[in-house]
């Protein structure tokens, strides 16, 4: 009998076989990375908590290993209030007492920097203060979101305890993408089919000829959306584009993958026990846009027309490079729609860079829109555009619920960057084909 | 924390998210567990805090997928000093399940809540794995009851980490 991916990056850390179902005590993880937001609460938890034990031993506070521990902040930063602030200054005086590396505030989005970084490595287990966390399963990692409290005991011990092998559900997804059609849209399409409970704590792996032929930043995209079906994470096999990928982001740092590392590639066995399987066709995907108040709220985009006066064109979902590119090939040489106001903001510093030396933040400039520095922007409600009662936006991020970027009689669309770059053109939700010279 | 008894409290539907539970854009503006309890449900359902307040022991009902969404333990905290026991609901999702555990929030699964009204007495007996509405004398199996009373059994999670510490600083006190 085969194994899955996710079992199989389980056994490695354990040292013995598990399958989908085992409890597992004790889980060693491989890297944890923190934002702001959860980042300064866990490291005062971790302080008042494991105090005394630490004195009790006769040694310093000391996380259980400083190079498998990153900070990022990047929910709100530049910060937007004295208590974001005061936030990150826990977290710098940590990092620096601890010898912790900590990025600075505008270097990008946790998920994006995680990976661009090559913090996180294809096998490996990654846990994050952040549901988003999945965005790794791209790189073929087992990576989710934790709460505070785990939080705090894995800076202790490195370990989470009482850990559930999940099962996973094995998504078939199979034939091309039409022009003008992104992985963004294939995933929208995909929670429509399974709603917001449909993956309930299983894992979601995505195999077939549209996954291998997708490039990593699609990859990362289709992993990120699916923690809004509520699975425990999602993966994808390595393949010779995520190492390449690693092997890149390594590169730039003078690092290459190191014997040790290259074993922990794995990808799940042709016999693997699957929950369920999922058979998916990506050439008969539309532009698809999740309606108010749910991602699951998933329609084609010739079935929706309706007018819309934000745009937000970002976030961990869909702000790398590919996805800039997309929405600057609508933009180039047009102004956005008089009644609309659009926000770009690219998901790391260095895709800000890359996309000003290559003349995107030109296009996005002269197209009327806003571009701020790299953080998680109006996503989340909290800054860089908060919606009003009756505003109507268009996002690229991964959450529509009702009150998500401001007021609760606010309306939230989700889709991909380049169908978010048309719809700003014309102020109604519009098919980005017809800028693109695809089939609409 | 075998037998509980509570009043319903609030009942909602199905896919409540964190979001709806503690919005986004107070998280990072305190640090203190109180303040979330303050602020709970205040976009989704105003009353919510008023409602616990003149109650003991309150239970919310829901349907499928109660917490899903972010992974902001801050949602257990805004419900639990609410003065919040249990949540009863068809399903939760792994993230919000175990940060219900580790600050001593119950979360029970039951097949169907649909019976269940608010003002209900329940008594949720984990031993027995059962939720028994007094109200209308139905039973309801609680799903995983044992895995439930194995968690709880096994002491608060912090204790458990502790020994875990501690058992590692011993490890490595030859190392340093």
């Amino acid at each position: 009998m085969g194994y899955t991916i996710t079992e199989k990056i389980v056994s490695r850390a354990l040292g013995k076989k598990v399958v989908a179902g085992e409890l597992v005590e004790a889980l060693p993880v491989d890297k944890l990375y923190f934002n702001e937001v959860i980042g300064p609460p866990a490291i005062l938890g971790y302080k008042r908590n494991f105090a005394e034990v630490y004195a009790e031993a006769g040694r310093r506070i000391k996380v259980f290993d400083a190079s498998r521990v990153s900070f990022m902040p990047d929910h709100t930063v530049p910060s937007c209030s004295v208590m974001v602030s005061s936030g990150v200054r826990v977290m710098s005086e940590f990092a620096k007492e601890q010898g912790i590396a900590m990025y600075k505030e505008g270097d990008g989005i946790e998920h994006t920097i995680a990976s661009e970084e090559g913090f996180v490595l294809p096998g490996e287990i990654a846990v994050a203060t952040d549901s988003h966390t999945c965005t790794q399963g791209a790189l073929g990692a087992l990576a989710f979101g934790i709460g505070t409290t785990e939080a705090e005991h894995l800076l202790a011990t490195g370990e989470l305890y009482s850990f559930t092998v999940p099962e996973t559900v094995k998504f078939e997804v199979h034939g091309e993408l039409q022009k003008g059609v992104y992985p963004k849209d294939l995933i929208l399409h995909i929670l429509g089919l399974m709603g917001e409970g449909g993956c309930s704590k299983k894992v979601a792996e995505y195999m077939g000829s549209t996954i291998r032929a997708m490039d990593m930043d699609g990859r990362f995209t289709m992993c990120n959306l699916s923690v809004e079906m509520s699975a425990r994470t999602a993966i994808i096999n390595p393949d010779e584009k995520t190492i390449s990928h690693v092997s890149s982001a390594l590169a730039a740092k003078s690092l290459t993958l190191g014997a040790e590392e290259e074993k922990r590639i794995t990808t799940s066995d042709a016999d693997a026990q699957f929950a369920e399987t999922v058979s998916v066709d990506a050439s008969s995907v539309e532009p698809t846009v999740s309606l108010p108040h749910s991602p699951a709220n998933a329609k084609p985009v010739s079935e929706v027309n309706d007018e819309i006066n934000v745009v937000f064109i970002g976030s961990c979902a869909n702000a790398r490079k590919s996805d800039l590119a997309e929405a600057a090939k609508v933009l180039k040489g047009r102004r956005i729609h008089p009644s609309v106001s659009l926000t770009v903001i690219p998901a790391s510093r260095k895709v800000y860079n890359w996309a000003m030396v290559n003349g995107l933040l030109s296009v996005f400039a002269e197209a009327g829109a806003n571009i701020e520095s790299s953080n998680c922007g109006p996503c989340f409600g909290k800054h860089m555009g908060v919606l009003a009662p009756g505003d109507r936006c268009m996002s690229t991020s991964n959450r529509n619920y009702k009150g998500r970027m401001g007021s609760p009689d606010a309306f939230i669309y989700l889709g991909s960057p380049a169908l978010a770059a048309a719809t700003a053109l014309e102020g109604r939700i519009a098919d980005p084909r017809k800028y693109l010279g695809g089939q609409p | 924390m075998m037998i509980i008894e509570g009043t319903v409290v609030k009942k909602y539907g199905d896919d409540i998210n964190t979001d709806y539970i503690i919005p986004a854009y107070l998280l990072q503006e305190s640090w203190d567990p109180q303040f979330f309890a303050d602020h709970a449900f205040e976009r989704y359902d105003p009353t919510f805090v008023s409602a616990c307040r003149a109650n003991k022991n309150n239970v919310i009902v829901a349907g499928n997928n109660f917490g899903c969404g972010s992974s902001r333990e801050q949602a257990v905290y805004a419900i639990k000093n609410n003065d919040v026991v249990a949540v009863v609901a068809q399903s939760f999702p792994d993230i919000f399940f175990r940060n219900s555990l580790n600050n001593k929030l119950l979360p029970v699964q039951v097949k169907d809540t649909s019976s269940i009204a608010v003002g209900d007495r329940l008594i949720i007996n984990l031993e027995k794995g059962l939720v028994e509405d007094l109200s209308t004398t139905k039973k309801h199996e609680i799903l995983g009851a044992q895995n439930l009373v194995q968690r709880i059994s096994k002491g608060d999670a912090l204790d458990y980490a502790r020994a875990r510490l501690r058992a590692k600083l011993r490890e490595t006190a030859n190392q340093v």
